[in-house]
C-alpha cells in the first residue's frame, strides 16, 4: 500500500490549510517527515502520519455537498471504505440527513481515537450502514479536548450506550445525552483508560483499595 | 404511569443479578416493578471489563490474536476470524483459498456450538432441563474437532493473520462429515422436545417483541434482527472469506418474538450444516499461509471490518500508525449493542419474561464488558 | 379437533418423554470417569509446557535465543543465558515460565526455532501455592508430577 501515495488533499489527519487558519496547528508535518520506526505506542505518542486515502466521489457525496457545503471538509476512501470528515457542529445534521434521505438507518458504532499531540485531540467516528444500499460509510469529526459534541441519541437510539462508552473511555461528554454516566467502569473511577496518556499499568489504586480490599491497589 | 396502589407505593425496585443463574454471567438488571409488571429496567454492566481494547493497543498484531478469543468465549473462532480479516484488510492481503475454506468450516461449526449452548441454557432458564444435556453432548463433538485441529477447545486461537497455523489433521473431513450426519437428526430431536411443547410455546410466544424497525433503531443484529423479518445476514450482504460460493438460506421469522428467535436459530444450525457439507467437499489443496511479513506493520490507515458472528455483527475498527501495534483497536460487540434493546423488550412484560428475554438475546458477558 | 385431541391426550408431553426415553440406552453414556480414567487428549493439545532435551546427550535443545519470550503476549517467559568462554556459544542458564498467567495460545511454541519449547498433552497443572505455578528449568524439563489418585 505504500506505493499508493496520493497527491495533496488526500490526507485526513492534518486538516486542509485553508480552513485551519484560525486553529493552532501543531507542527506535525514539519516535525515528523516520514517517521522512521515509532517506538512502542505508549512510549511517545507521535503525531499521526499520513493515511494514503483517495478522494471519494459519488451521487451521495454530491447530495451531501449540496446540502452541507463547507461543513464537510473531506470525502475520502481508503481500501474501499468511504468516509467523510465533518465539522463538529454539523455531525448531527449530517447523521440525520443520511438517515432520513439517504437510508443510512443503522448506526453501527460510535467510537473515538485519541491523538494527544494534535490540537483537536480526538477523532470521533460514527460508522453507518444502509440496509437498502448495502453500503457502509464512516462519519468522522475532529474535536478538541473539553468540547462537548451533540449527542446522536435523538437520531439513532443505539448511540445511547455507545456514547456512554466513549465518555467512559475517553472522557468526551455528549451534550443532550439522556444519561451521561460511565458504563463499563465503576462510577467513581478516575481517569479515562483509552486515552493515550493513560498507561496500561495504571489503575485507580484508591478505588481498588477501597472497594476491593486489595492492599497493593494493583 | 402506574396507578397508585392501596399502599400508595407505586414502584418496587428489584435487583436481579449480578449473581443470578439466568443472567448468563455477571449482568445486573435493576427492575422497576409494579406488582408483577415491569415498568422499566436499567442494566449495570462492566463486572467483567478487562480492557481488551487497551490491551490491543499495547500488543503487537499477532500477540493480540489470542485475546479476542476471550471476548465471546463461546464463539472464539468467530472472533478470531473477524480480527484476522480486519488486519488482513489493513495489510491488503487475503488468506489463500485452502485457509479460507477451512476458516468457513470452523466458523460454521462454531456457530452451531454457540447456538447449542444458547439453546441449552435458554431452555434451562425456561424450565426444561433435558435439552441442556443433549446440547452439550453435541457441542462436545465440535469441541473435539477443535481440539484435534488446534489443540484447544474453547479459546482456540485457531487462525493467524494471513491464514492458518495448523494444517488439517488426518481424518478432519471424515470427522466433520460424521458430525454433520449425526447432528441433523439431533436438531429434529430438540425440536421434538421443544417446538410443540405447550409450556415452551406459552412462555415464548408473543414475549419480548422487537419489530424490524425497532431493531434497526437499536442497531440490533443477528438472529434477533432476522426473527423480526429482516432478511439480512452479512454473509450474504457483504460476503467475506468466500461465503459467496456457498448455497444457503437466511432463515427469518415474522413476529420478532422470542419464539421466532428460537426458530430462526434452529434453522440457522441446519443452514450451517449445509455450508459445512459444501465446504468439506471442496477443500482445495495449496498453502495455508499467505504472504505475511514476520513483523506485521500495516501502513497508516484505518479499516472497519465486520463479520456475522453467531450473536450478530461483530466488527473491528483498527487504526494503524505504521508501527507493530495497533494505534486504536475498537471492537463492535454484538452482545453489548443487542443488550441495549432489553429495556424496550421487557417493558410491560412480567418478571418471568425478563429471564426469557435475557436468554433469547443470547448475550455473552465477556463480550458485553470486554 | 386435532388440537383438542393433542391437548387432552398430552401428545406434546409424550412426544418429549419419548425422546428422553430413547436416550436412556446405556449405549449413550458420555460421562468421562476422569480421575479414575485419564481422558485421551488430542495429539496437538496445548497443555503443560516442556523444555525438550536432546535424548542422546541429555543436553537442552534450547539455544537461549529469547524468541519465545518476545513472542509471548503476556511476557511470562524469562530466559537468561551466559556466554561460554570455551565454545563461544550462548548457553542457557535459567528458564522461568509462569503457568499461572499463561493462556496456552501456543505463540511461544510457534516462535521457537529449534522446537525446544513445546506445549504437551499434560493438563494437570494445579498447584497448592502461587509460587508452585511458576516453573523453573528443571520442572520444565521433567514435566509436572501430579498426584495420582486411585478410585
Ligand atoms: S502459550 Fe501463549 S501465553 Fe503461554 S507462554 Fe506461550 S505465548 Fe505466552
Ligand atoms: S525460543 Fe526456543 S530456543 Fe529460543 S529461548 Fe525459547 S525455548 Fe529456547
Amino acid at each position: 500500500m505504500a506505493d499508493e501515495q496520493k497527491p495533496v488533499g488526500s490526507e485526513p489527519p492534518p486538516p486542509k490549510p485553508g480552513e485551519t487558519a484560525a486553529k493552532p496547528e501543531p507542527p506535525q508535518a514539519a516535525a515528523k517527515p516520514a517517521p522512521p520506526k515509532p517506538a512502542a505506542a505508549h512510549a511517545a505518542p507521535k503525531a499521526p502520519a499520513v493515511m494514503a486515502a483517495t478522494p471519494w466521489e459519488s451521487d451521495l457525496t454530491g447530495q451531501v455537498k449540496d446540502r452541507f457545503g463547507e461543513d464537510i471538509s473531506e470525502f475520502a476512501t481508503y481500501l474501499g471504505q468511504n468516509f467523510l470528515v465533518v465539522k463538529p457542529d454539523a455531525v448531527i445534521p449530517v447523521l440525520e440527513f443520511l438517515k432520513l434521505e439517504a437510508d443510512f438507518d443503522y448506526l453501527v458504532d460510535v467510537t473515538a481515537v485519541d491523538y494527544p499531540s494534535r490540537a483537536e485531540r480526538f477523532d470521533l467516528v460514527y460508522i453507518l450502514y444502509s440496509f437498502v444500499r448495502n453500503e457502509r460509510i464512516r462519519v468522522k469529526t475532529r474535536i478538541p479536548e473539553g468540547f462537548r459534541p451533540a449527542s446522536a441519541v435523538k437520531v439513532h437510539l443505539t448511540a445511547n450506550w455507545l456514547e456512554r462508552e466513549v465518555f467512559d473511555m475517553f472522557g468526551i461528554e455528549f451534550d443532550g445525552h439522556p444519561d451521561m454516566r460511565r458504563i463499563l467502569l465503576p462510577e467513581e473511577w478516575e481517569g479515562y483508560p483509552l486515552r493515550k496518556d493513560y498507561s496500561i499499568l495504571q489503575q485507580d489504586e484508591k478505588w481498588v483499595k477501597e472497594n476491593l480490599g486489595i492492599e497493593s491497589g494493583q | 404511569m402506574p396507578e397508585s396502589t392501596f399502599l400508595d407505593s407505586t414502584e418496587l425496585v428489584l435487583n436481579m443479578g449480578p449473581q443470578h443463574p439466568s443472567t448468563h454471567g455477571v449482568l445486573r438488571v435493576i427492575l422497576k416493578l409494579d406488582g408483577e409488571k415491569v415498568n422499566g429496567t436499567e442494566c449495570v454492566i462492566g463486572y467483567l471489563h478487562r480492557g481488551v481494547e487497551k490491551i490491543g493497543e499495547n500488543r503487537t498484531y499477532q500477540q493480540f490474536a489470542p485475546y479476542v478469543d476471550r471476548m465471546d468465549y463461546v464463539a472464539a473462532v468467530s472472533n478470531g476470524l473477524g480480527y484476522c480479516l480486519a488486519v488482513e484488510k489493513l495489510l491488503n492481503i487475503e488468506a489463500p483459498p485452502r485457509a479460507q475454506v477451512t476458516r468457513v468450516i470452523l466458523t460454521e461449526l462454531n456457530r452451531i456450538a454457540s447456538h447449542l449452548l444458547w439453546l441449552g441454557t435458554h431452555a434451562l432458564d425456561i424450565g426444561a432441563i433435558t435439552p441442556v444435556f443433549y446440547c452439550f453432548r453435541e457441542r462436545e463433538e465440535i469441541l473435539k474437532i477443535y481440539e484435534n485441529y488446534c489443540g484447544a477447545r474453547l479459546t482456540t486461537h485457531a487462525f493467524r493473520i494471513g491464514g492458518l497455523q495448523y494444517e488439517l489433521y488426518d481424518g478432519f473431513e471424515e470427522q466433520t462429515k460424521a458430525f454433520c450426519d449425526m447432528f441433523l437428526p439431533k436438531v429434529d430431536e430438540y425440536e421434538e422436545l421443544l417446538t410443540n411443547n405447550r409450556i415452551w410455546v406459552g412462555r415464548l410466544k408473543g414475549v419480548g417483541i422487537l419489530t424490524g424497525e425497532e431493531c434497526k433503531e437499536y442497531g440490533v443484529t443477528g438472529p434477533v434482527l432476522r426473527a423480526a423479518g429482516v432478511k439480512w445476514d452479512l454473509r450474504k450482504a457483504q460476503p467475506y472469506s468466500g461465503y459467496e460460493q456457498y448455497d444457503f438460506e437466511i432463515p427469518t421469522g415474522e413476529n420478532g418474538d422470542t419464539y421466532d428467535r428460537y426458530m430462526v436459530r434452529m434453522q440457522e444450525m441446519r443452514q450451517s450444516v449445509r455450508i459445512i457439507r459444501q465446504a468439506v467437499d471442496k477443500i482445495p489443496s495449496g498453502p495455508i499461509m499467505g504472504k505475511v511479513p514476520k513483523v506485521i506493520k500495516p501502513p497508516v490507515g484505518e479499516v472497519y471490518v465486520s463479520i456475522e458472528a453467531p450473536k450478530g455483527e461483530l466488527g473491528y475498527f483498527v487504526v494503524s500508525d505504521n508501527s507493530t501495534q495497533p494505534y486504536r483497536l475498537r471492537v463492535r460487540p454484538p452482545s453489548f449493542i443487542n443488550l441495549q434493546a432489553l429495556d424496550r423488550m421487557v417493558r410491560g412484560g412480567l418478571v418471568a419474561d425478563v429471564v426469557a428475554i435475557v436468554g433469547t438475546l443470547d448475550i455473552v458477558l465477556g463480550e458485553v464488558d470486554r | 379437533m386435532g388440537k383438542l385431541f393433542r391437548k387432552i391426550f398430552l401428545v406434546d408431553l409424550f412426544q418429549g418423554l419419548w425422546v428422553t426415553f430413547r436416550n436412556q440406552n446405556p449405549k449413550y453414556i458420555y460421562t468421562e470417569q476422569y480421575p479414575a480414567e485419564r481422558p485421551k487428549v488430542a495429539e496437538r493439545y496445548r497443555g503443560a509446557p516442556r523444555l525438550n532435551i536432546n535424548p542422546e546427550n541429555g543436553e537442552t535443545l534450547c539455544i537461549g535465543c529469547n524468541l519465545c519470550a518476545l513472542a509471548c503476549p503476556e511476557g511470562l517467559i524469562v530466559v537468561t543465558t551466559e556466554r561460554n568462554e570455551k565454545t563461544r556459544r550462548k548457553e542457557l542458564t535459567t528458564f522461568t515460565y509462569d503457568t499461572s498467567r499463561c493462556m496456552f495460545c501456543g505463540l511461544c511454541e510457534d516462535a521457537c526455532p529449534v522446537d525446544a519449547l513445546e506445549l504437551t498433552q499434560d493438563f494437570e497443572l494445579a498447584s497448592y501455592t502461587r509460587e508452585g505455578a511458576i516453573w523453573d528449568r528443571q520442572m520444565l524439563e521433567e514435566g509436572p508430577k501430579p498426584t495420582r489418585y486411585r478410585c
